[in-house]
């Protein structure tokens, strides 16, 4: 495997960062510190349900899973290759499995939008 | 005693430790964020279960304890952006020459005051009144 692939992963890691930082600070200050009934804990099924009625706030949601996804299963690949020795070939391995998670955590969390 | 002077200052603030101890938050709080994404998604996927379900699922964190466990959240989450911010700086060059007071500057200090300022009235608001 050629050198450069895992700069791109490094890059990725802090692009993927700093767009967290930005995704994470309107998160909390929208969903968390602007509202009454959220910043008491009370969310029901209704507050979900007028909010993802905005198409952007369904992408902008969904957007923030998959950075994310892409930020936690990189990192924890980090985490993973770095604490164990293993050739390409588990390497590999280690990545088809942290995909493959990737992809159904990614489905799970934009089928619950489904049915609203 | 020695004279205060920013030399000395620096000096006192130069632990040799911080840099080991920054890339180990940084693994530990990635981690424990990454498991909070799995029950987050879990707790958003029983919206695909209709209302009923939904809103048993978010019966556990009306608990206060779970209140509490949810500001050592956004401590978590504050203290691994304002760390990660600190390593992307060094990875720029920017500073990587101060890497241990950046470390004390942003990863303590500047993410100890966002967690101050956001859990108080978080903790008023939430924990208290539950």
């Amino acid at each position: 495997m050629p050198a450069y692939r895992n700069v791109i992963w490094w890059y990725v890691q802090r692009i993927t960062g700093a767009l967290l930082v930005v995704l994470l600070t309107m998160h909390f200050w929208v969903e968390h510190f602007m509202s009454k009934t959220l910043m008491r804990g009370d969310l029901s099924y209704d507050v979900i349900l007028s909010r993802i009625s905005n198409p952007w706030w369904q992408g902008i949601d969904i957007a923030f899973l998959l950075v994310a996804l892409l930020h936690g299963l990189n990192g924890l690949r980090n985490i993973i290759l770095d604490y164990s020795r293993v050739g390409p070939r588990m390497t590999q391995a280690i990545t088809v499995v942290l995909v493959v998670l990737g992809v159904m955590w990614s489905w799970w969390g934009i089928h619950a939008f489904s049915r609203l | 005693m020695r004279p205060t002077t920013t030399t000395n200052v620096v000096r006192k603030y130069s632990w040799q430790f911080s840099g080991m101890v920054a890339h180990i938050i940084q693994r530990v709080t990635g981690v424990l964020l990454l498991i909070y994404l799995f029950l987050h998604v879990h707790t958003i996927g029983e919206l695909s279960q209709g209302q009923a379900a939904f809103d048993q699922a978010l019966l556990m964190f009306k608990n206060p304890l779970f209140r509490l466990l949810e500001i050592g959240l956004l401590g978590l989450v504050i203290l691994h952006a304002l760390n990660g911010i600190r390593l992307t700086l060094i990875d720029l060059g920017l500073g990587h020459k101060r890497q241990q007071q950046l470390f004390w500057a942003l990863s303590i200090g500047v993410a100890g005051l966002i967690f101050l300022i956001a859990a108080i009235p978080l903790f008023i608001a939430s924990v208290l009144r539950s």
